[in-house]
């Protein structure tokens, strides 16, 4: 009885809490007609937003793939002064808010901050810019690929690579044909998020992108400023896409989830000698 | 000679693991390091691999200074504890890595590759196993695997880390036995790690005993077993009576003493068979009276628990069926025992020795 309570409650706040907005934001979307949604999509700035959006994950989240493996392969491998230090700095993302972190960036290469004017001598532009935008995209999601890999690769020891080693094999062909096959799904699932999260990031982007239509406004930045416009059906439509992408996230994720599954085999002694 | 170590040593950080350990094994020799955990063993069998760095002390593989020489470039076997092999890899795959990953004019082709694998996974008996994966073989299937992915780029040495503990008993002695012929077959120079006395004493040629960080004796099996040099040794081969108390005079004819004669307090040492037990006193009156406590007749051996009189451990006295038989033995009877050969020590060196190892009989 506790358990259909418990069932019950559960999945009451999930269709609350998570089922019926997304609804209610493709319901709304949709509201008009799927010609309207499809004109509102098809809208200059909102084709330049969805553009920028994808640029900005297609640079940040590689450097964060190779940021991480570099990072949990240090951390996981090694000994060194200051790896606690590391380890806990990675995390310094999930603990700052975002907004936090754009005015950092500010801070920094705003041209009334500490390298602005020297940037600003030297042509450079990265507030109010497309740099600036990659910077906080990031940032926000520095800790994702490390998160997931560090504790996988503490669980899996270096035994495989030291006999890679002894068997003689150089740094390159133990990566690629050792460390690697044993993380991707690991590395993959961690890829997955920082993407997602950096397609939905809009606090640091906010405060970074100085909101210039159609060249440094990412498509949630442009959802907030459809609806301020009160252009409500545009609004929904673009961030009908943005729950797209979630889904699709969710999708791949689950399917990583399920297919990883079934390669990590239990490692009883399945099979008598 | 194909390994020589000289005065290595290695700590880390506070912790010393091995202490000016020097230690040459011959070409085609198999040679067992045994000691308990902590005594270093694994740690130097790794600095042979070049998997750590000693602090000091210098390596030599077959006459050539190899201290600082790369791992990789060691033309070393290495079998580890939990096998370590490739899980996302086939057993043909697995074992087909050294050879694949061989750089420049050494390199095999496909086919020699091919015949090489099927020719080292028939070596070890899984012949039909090469398109499976590590997990879907036993513990024992997949150490062999292990042996064969070292065996198969040829090394000079075979280093293998307590490779069948992580196995079950039986499996464990075919194993031992096994890779005892794969020795003699390959004559490839061998080094294994242990803790488990029998097997060293069983398997090698010559058994080193590493106890925190340094060597305390090497020798053949039967040199160790016959003639340990320390109290340590003693217990660590284990099955052993001791005995503290003062040197009067000797006791049994064949007593090999390293002590002062009348000195203070000694230990002694008396193997459970070499005791010998009579009902009564015997003439040369060298013996201690003592009780039958209990009775182990399952075995080839019987195996009495004695209590002998002012002394609170039980000791242990093994004799032949026959005997136990002409003696009309049973618990709760009076014997007398005589020991055939005892060992003594000096209580004040060996006893520093003996504490952590909470020594009793």
């Amino acid at each position: 009885m506790t358990r259909v309570i418990l069932v019950v409650a559960a999945l009451f706040f999930v269709a609350l809490f998570l089922v019926l907005p997304l609804v209610a934001v493709f319901a709304q979307a949709f509201a008009l007609g799927w010609r309207i949604y499809i004109d509102a999509i098809r809208e200059r700035d909102v084709l330049a937003a969805l553009r920028l959006t994808l640029l900005v994950a297609a640079i940040a989240v590689p450097l964060n793939v190779a940021f991480g493996i570099a990072a949990s392969w240090a951390i996981t491998r090694f000994d060194f002064i200051g790896k606690n230090l590391l380890v806990s700095l990675i995390d310094i993302p999930l603990a700052v808010s975002p907004v936090v972190a754009g005015l950092m960036y500010i801070e920094l290469f705003g041209l009334h901050g500490w390298l602005g004017p020297w940037l600003s001598q030297h042509n450079m532009h990265i507030v109010f810019a497309v740099p600036g935008l990659v910077l906080a995209t990031i940032f926000v999601t520095f800790p994702f690929v490390a998160r997931e890999l560090i504790p996988f690769m503490q669980a899996q020891g270096s035994d495989e690579e030291e006999a890679a080693v002894v068997l003689g094999a150089g740094g390159w062909s133990i990566f690629w044909r050792v460390t690697l096959p044993n993380i991707k799904w690991a590395l993959l699932y961690g890829t997955i998020l920082a993407a997602s999260r950096s397609i939905g990031e809009f606090g640091a982007v906010s405060v970074l992108s100085g909101h210039i239509r159609g060249r440094t406004v990412t498509l949630p930045l442009e959802v907030e400023m459809l609806y301020n416009e009160y252009n409500f059906t545009a609004a929904f439509a673009a961030a009908s896409l943005l729950s797209l992408a979630a889904v699709i996230t969710l999708i791949v994720k689950k399917a990583i989830e399920i297919i990883s599954g079934v390669h990590t085999p239990p490692s009883k002694e399945d099979f008598a000698e | 000679m194909s390994i020589a170590i000289e005065k290595i040593s290695k700590s880390y950080g506070r912790f010393t693991a091995l202490d000016d350990v020097s230690l040459t094994i011959d070409n085609g020799e198999l040679v067992a390091l045994l000691g308990p955990s902590g005594s270093g063993k694994t740690t130097l069998l790794r600095v042979i691999a070049g998997l750590e760095s000693p602090d000091s002390g210098r390596i030599r593989l077959r006459d050539k200074e190899s201290t600082h020489l790369n791992a990789a470039r060691r033309g070393i076997g290495f079998v580890f504890q939990h096998y370590a092999l490739f899980r996302h890899m086939t057993i043909f795959e697995n074992v087909a890595f050294g050879l694949r990953v061989q750089r420049g004019g050494t390199r095999l082709t496909r086919r020699e590759i091919r015949n090489r694998v099927d020719e080292l996974l028939s070596l070890v008996q899984l012949d039909s196993y090469g398109r499976m994966y590590p997990d879907q073989l036993s513990g024992g299937q997949r150490q062999r695997v292990a042996l064969a992915r070292a065996l198969a780029v040829r090394p000079s040495v075979l280093l293998l880390d307590e490779p069948f503990s992580a196995l079950d008993a039986k499996v464990r002695k075919d194993l031992r036995n096994w890779l005892r012929r794969i020795h003699d077959e390959l004559n490839v120079t061998t080094v294994l790690v242990t803790h488990d006395q029998e097997e060293a004493l069983e398997v090698a040629d010559r058994v080193a005993i590493l106890n925190r960080g340094a060597l305390e004796q090497y020798g053949t099996p039967q040199e160790i077993y016959d003639h340990p040099v320390s109290p340590f040794v003693y217990n660590f081969l284990g099955n052993v009576n001791l005995f503290r108390g003062r040197l009067l005079a000797d006791l049994s004819p064949s007593m090999e003493s390293i002590t002062e004669r009348n000195s203070a307090s000694v230990i002694g040492f008396v193997r459970p068979h070499e005791f010998q037990v009579s009902l009564s006193l015997p003439e040369d009156r060298r013996a201690v009276q003592a009780t039958i406590e209990r009775v182990h007749a399952a075995g080839p051996q019987v195996r009495l628990d004695v209590k002998v009189d002012g002394n609170k451990n039980l000791v242990a006295v093994d004799l032949s069926k026959a005997q136990y038989s002409d003696l009309e033995l049973a618990e709760g009877k009076e014997v007398f025992l005589s020991p055939q050969a005892i060992r003594v020590f000096d209580d004040r060196a060996a006893a520093e020795q003996l504490v952590d190892q909470g020594a009793g009989i």
